[in-house]
Formats: structure tokens, C-alpha cells, sequence
């Protein structure tokens, strides 16, 4: 029974990746990495400059996904309140209260998208780390759930002005931190310009086939999936390895051009940060149909699901985005399995 | 026809009591021996006197010395004795020249070095034009040294300078014994030197990793530990090889640092697979057949071959797939 569900919920996978492909052009593997995601039941930043695609992109799968959706723009005099309510006089002259993006979907809220996350203030931030950890929030003298709720972020690296750096707690809420980099195809970034299917995202967005997956089964499918493919003990010594590395990148030979390696890592991956990887490597070898999880596997979530959780000496910070990636980079070269 | 009368004229004639030829009649020229002292019994000593006698003088060329003539010193034997005389003549027409060669030999040694001469010698000349002008003329001695063939009484030895006796010589069987076997230990530890620089293998091929991994690969049993062990040193080899790890995902990097394992991509991707069932994901199928362990001997060899910079045989893998099942 088990072999059928995830064959078909493989298929269901795959069309959704197929579908928000279509709209969403040279992006294959942030798609696959979202998708990844997704079933892995993760929360997702994206990262990328201005334009190149990052709202479109989640707007795509959050119709794929179903379920209700909210979205909330972060700016710099964004209260945590205007998550949860808003009041207005009404028409009777009355003031009133309503739901707010948090709330108005209840339980069936599925994905709730967060734009530009860092312009928001540091107590937006927190009251969205309790959301993100505990799918709950306190309001109104009740308690309110969203088992099936997936944050998706998307920040701009590149501005800084009137903007909070997102701390390393709340990254490491997030599953994956996923780059969004413009394709550098000829051909892509031609029809990116001159198709005027691309101009209208709202058209754009609503050729996706709606409700691909069915939202409120995808947490009792993600359990069949994670318990279904296997993990050895060569692969579980092989993630300890890239965990102890990614802590003391110095002791398996790891070096950064022009970065004193004794000073970079502050912190590594944390032990939550590790298990969401190996969750997602799981994913990945489902969608590879695979039932057991290579060193592959981990490779191609790797990077995503590690590079935002490390706390790097400040003065490194301001080149995180390249160090990170060089350091993966060099764990991944220099960790064998077996 | 006078002069040819001489030496019947002469033997009765005694030297000893002619007058001396006078003063430039005769000039004389002597090769005398380098070495003056140091002779002892049985010794060969040569001279060379060359005389220029002027007309009207002749030598009266019986009054030459006689061989076997032994000298004497105030009537004792001296114990030199002229061994062999010989001489040649050229005639001018105001002078003769003689080159007379003589060898003495001595007889005679004492227990001490002792003085010795070698002459004189009495040579007598006649007038051509008055044959009753008889006169002689004296070749000077040659001053000798005898020397003891051994030195007289009690002696250090180490003190004895004599040549006769050589130099002392000193044991040096402990020295050439030391030096052997620093040598040996020279040459040992320049052999384990030589076996280190050359990452462990005793010829320049042979350190290469697959090359290791292959000489390892054939001593393990074949048992699932043996297999498994088998597939680590491989990854072993490729990680060395690359210089970093290698996974399916990144082999084509691999291929492109390392181009000469290139014929070998499909053998290395088959290779993933056995590795990938045995360590990962079992139920994931190879096509590698009923003995792995074999293949993989048969894979290390033709890594090992790219790592040397040959081209693997092809006919030699399928003909041991053929062998294994595949």
C-alpha cells in the first residue's frame, strides 16, 4: 500500500514541479528544491536581488499546493498584531475586528507568504519563529492551529536600508534558504523580456493547475515518506562527518581562500538544522525513486538546507553568501563516503 | 801497424809505475749512478765514462779493466767486483773518444754501513809518434755507501728507518669491518628512503593508488566483509586520485581533471552502483553479476592501467563479465 502511495504522490510531485515550471522558467532547481521542501514539510526562504522572480515563484506554489493562502508584505512599521487582527470602523460606525492573514484561513491555512520577511521588525520576526517552531498561536484567549502551514520568505540580500537582519534562530527555522539567481540561458532571458505571457503574473500565475496536491494529506503522506526510505549506517556516519565539518571545517582539511579558518565558524549546523537536512535528502531520494538515501541525496539539499544555519565571525558576515558556499563546497569535497 | 802492436807491448807494462799523462790530453766525462748509498750484497752499479784523448796519445786498450778482477784496498778484497766492461770508439783525426760502459756488482755487506769505491781505474796511454812514451791516465774513484741489510743489535722496530724494511703496517680489519656495515647501513637507509619518497613502492609505477588499491584488493577474501572492504579502498583511490571525493554527481569532474580515466567512465559508473547497493540502498540492483569481488579486481587493474597513463583493454573487462555472470 505504502509503494503505491508514494509512487502516486511522486506523481503528484512531479506535476506540480512540471506545472510551476511552466511559469516559472530556468529555475529547475530552486523548483526542486521547493518541492523538496514541501513534502519535507519545511518552512522556505528565498534569496535573490530585486525582480528576478521570487514572488511569482512561491505564488505558483502556493496554487499548486492549495488550501488557503495568505501573504503579508513586510515592512519597517509592521506591528506582530497586524499578523493576527485588524480593526477598522465599520460601516455602522462601530469599530471592529477581523481576522487577520494569520488567522483568516484557520486551520486549512497552507502556506503563508511572508515578501521581503527583513523589512520587517525584529518582534514581526519572533512572533513568526513561535508560528514557524509550533504551527500555534495565542490570540484572542484561544488557541489556534496550522498543522498544515508552510512559510515561505523571500528577502532581498542586496538592500540593507530599513531592513532587520533575519537572526540566526530564525534562520534556523527555516528548512532551506534557497538563492534565486537570474538564468543566464540566452534563450530564457530573452522570453523572460519579449514574452508577454511573463509581463502579466497574475495571468502567469493562474495557468498553474490548482491544487495539484491535496494540502491536508501532505503531513500524514511526508510521515509515510520519511519512514519509508532508509538511511544506513555508512550515509548516518557520512552526515555526521559533513555535521562535524561544517563546526570544525579546519579538522577535515577545509579552507576558504582568504578567510582565516580558526576565526570563521562561530557555530555550525545545529543538531535541527541536520535533522531537516537528512528530512529533505529523504524527499529527494523519493523523488529520485530511491528507498534509501544516498550521499547524493544529502548533495543536492546540502547547500540549501545548511549554508543559512552557519554563524559565521562578523566580520566574515558581509561575505557570507560566497564563503558559505566555498566552505560547502570544500565539506562536500572533502568528506568521502564510505 | 804500431798500435797494433800495443797490447802485446803492454802487458808487460805496470800502471802503477807510468808517469801521468799530462794535463789536457784527456778530458773525461762521467755518468755516474743517482743513488750513491744504499747498496748491498748482489746490487748491479753502472757508470758511464766517456774519454776524449788527443793525438798523438792512443789508448792502449788492454790496460781496459778486466771483468771479474777483484779490487783491493791495502791488499784486502774490497768485495766490489767489475762485472761487465764494454766500450765503443770513434777516431778522429786529433782525438779518440771512448764511451766505456762499466757494471760493478758488490760482494761484500757488513753489519754496518761501510764505505766503498767503485774504482779507480788505470788506463794506459802511448804516443804514436815515440812508442817508448808510455804514460797512464787515472779514472777517478766513486764514492759508495754499503748499507747493512738488516740494522746490527737490539732495535725498536718501529724506530727502523730503513727502506729495505718497509713501512709498519697497521690492522685495519676492525676499521674495514666498521666500514661494511656502515655502508650496509648506508645503503639500507637510503633503500627505505628511496621505498618512502616513492609513496611506499619499490618502483616509480607501482605507488600510484589504484595500483595499491589493486595489490590490497587481491588479498581480500571473498566475503561480504571482504567486498565491502574491497569497495572502500576504491572510493579510496578515487577521492586520492581526484583529490576530492567522488560520488555519482560529480564524476564528470573527475573525468575532466583526470582525462585518462575517461574510457573508463561507464566501469566507474557501474562501480557507483555495486557501492551503492552494498553500503546505501540494498534493494537497489548492479549489473555487475554473480562475483563482485572479482570484478572489482578486474576494475582496480584497469584504474590502475589509466593511472599509469595506458589504455585499459576493453576485450579483458567483458571477458570478465562474460566470466562473472554480467
Amino acid at each position: 500500500m505504502s509503494d503505491r502511495q508514494l509512487a502516486d504522490w511522486r506523481i503528484h510531485a512531479l506535476n506540480l514541479e512540471s506545472e510551476v515550471n511552466k511559469v516559472v522558467v530556468g529555475q529547475k532547481n530552486p523548483i526542486r528544491l521547493i518541492t523538496t521542501s514541501i513534502f519535507a514539510r519545511g518552512h522556505v526562504l528565498l534569496e535573490g536581488d530585486v525582480g528576478v522572480g521570487k514572488t511569482t515563484l512561491l505564488r505558483a506554489f502556493t496554487r499548486g499546493i492549495g488550501g488557503g493562502y495568505q501573504r503579508i508584505e513586510g515592512t519597517i512599521d509592521l506591528m506582530p498584531n497586524d499578523l493576527v487582527y485588524h480593526t477598522y470602523l465599520g460601516e455602522d460606525g462601530k469599530p471592529h475586528v477581523s481576522p487577520g492573514p494569520l488567522l483568516m484561513s484557520g486551520e486549512n491555512l497552507s502556506v503563508f507568504f511572508f515578501n521581503e520577511i527583513n523589512r520587517a521588525r525584529p518582534q514581526v520576526h519572533s512572533l513568526l519563529l513561535r508560528v514557524m517552531a509550533e504551527r500555534s498561536l495565542s490570540a484572542f484567549n484561544t488557541e489556534h492551529y496550522f498543522p498544515h502551514m508552510i512559510v515561505f520568505a523571500d528577502r532581498n540580500q542586496v538592500e540593507k536600508e530599513e531592513t532587520f537582519e533575519i537572526p540566526s534562530a530564525a534562520r534556523d527555522r527555516f528548512m532551506m534558504e534557497i538563492p534565486i539567481v537570474v538564468p543566464n540561458d540566452d534563450a530564457i532571458m530573452e522570453a523572460l523580456v519579449f514574452d508577454t505571457k511573463f509581463h502579466n503574473v497574475d495571468a502567469l500565475v493562474d495557468t498553474v493547475k490548482p491544487d495539484v496536491l491535496q494540502f491536508d494529506q501532505l503531513n500524514s503522506f511526508s510521515s509515510v515518506l520519511q519512514n519509508s526510505v532508509e538511511a544506513s549506517d555508512t550515509l548516518k556516519k557520512y552526515a555526521l562527518n559533513l555535521w562535524k565539518a561544517t563546526k570544525a571545517p579546519l579538522d577535515y582539511g577545509v579552507k576558504v581562500s582568504g578567510v582565516d579558518m580558526n576565526r570563521l565558524v562561530l557555530s555550525g549546523a545545529s543538531p535541527r538544522g541536520m535533522s531537516m537536512m537528512l528530512r529533505a535528502a529523504r524527499v529527494n531520494a523519493w523523488m529520485n525513486e530511491r528507498t534509501a538515501v544516498l550521499p547524493e541525496d544529502i548533495h543536492a539539499v546540502f547547500h540549501s538546507t545548511v549554508a543559512h544555519r552557519l554563524v559565521f565571525s562578523p566580520i566574515y558576515e558581509m561575505r557570507r553568501t560566497e564563503i558559505a558556499r566555498e566552505m560547502l563546497a570544500g565539506i562536500v569535497n572533502a568528506v568521502a563516503a564510505p | 801497424m804500431l798500435v797494433s802492436l800495443l797490447p802485446q807491448t803492454a802487458l808487460a807494462i805496470d800502471s802503477q809505475n807510468l808517469p801521468d799523462v799530462r794535463e789536457g790530453i784527456v778530458t773525461i766525462k762521467t755518468i755516474d749512478p743517482v743513488k750513491l748509498v744504499g747498496y748491498t750484497v748482489g746490487d748491479v752499479i753502472e757508470r758511464e765514462v766517456i774519454l776524449t784523448i788527443k793525438a798523438p796519445y792512443a789508448l792502449i786498450e788492454t790496460s781496459l779493466p778486466i771483468t771479474g778482477y777483484e779490487k783491493r784496498y791495502k791488499g784486502q778484497v774490497i768485495g766490489i767486483e767489475l762485472k761487465n766492461v764494454s766500450h765503443t770508439k770513434e777516431v778522429n783525426d786529433d782525438s779518440a773518444t771512448f764511451d766505456i760502459k762499466l757494471a760493478y756488482q758488490v760482494f761484500t755487506n757488513n753489519v754496518v754501513a761501510k764505505n766503498a769505491a767503485l774504482g779507480p781505474e788505470y788506463l794506459n796511454l802511448i804516443n804514436t809518434k815515440n812508442s817508448k812514451d808510455l804514460v797512464k791516465y787515472r779514472i777517478p774513484s766513486l764514492d759508495i755507501a754499503i748499507s747493512p741489510i738488516a740494522i746490527f743489535g737490539q732495535v725498536k722496530i718501529e724506530n727502523n728507518m730503513s727502506d729495505f724494511r718497509g713501512p709498519m703496517l697497521l690492522s685495519d680489519l676492525k676499521e674495514k669491518k666498521r666500514l661494511k656495515v656502515a655502508i650496509a647501513f648506508l645503503a639500507i637507509s637510503l633503500l627505505g628512503l628511496l621505498y618512502i619518497l616513492g609513496m611506499r613502492a619499490w618502483l616509480p609505477r607501482m605507488g600510484g593508488a589504484f595500483a595499491k588499491a589493486y595489490r590490497a584488493l587481491r588479498r581480500l577474501p571473498n566475503t561480504s566483509e571482504g567486498l565491502k572492504s574491497a569497495i572502500s579502498k576504491v572510493h579510496e583511490s578515487l577521492n586520492a586520485t581526484a583529490a576530492m571525493s567522488v560520488f555519482g554527481t560529480n564524476l564528470d569532474e573527475f573525468l575532466v581533471r583526470k582525462p585518462n580515466f575517461v574510457p573508463m567512465k561507464a566501469e566507474i559508473e557501474q562501480f557507483f552502483s555495486l557501492s551503492r547497493h552494498v553500503y546505501f540502498e540494498p534493494n537497489a540492483s548492479h549489473n555487475i553479476g554473480s562475483d563482485p569481488l572479482n570484478w572489482l579486481r578486474s576494475f582496480t587493474r584497469r584504474c590502475r592501467d589509466c593511472e599509469r597513463g595506458l589504455t585499459p583493454e576493453i576485450t579483458a573487462m567483458n571477458t570478465v563479465a562474460q566470466k562473472t555472470g554480467v
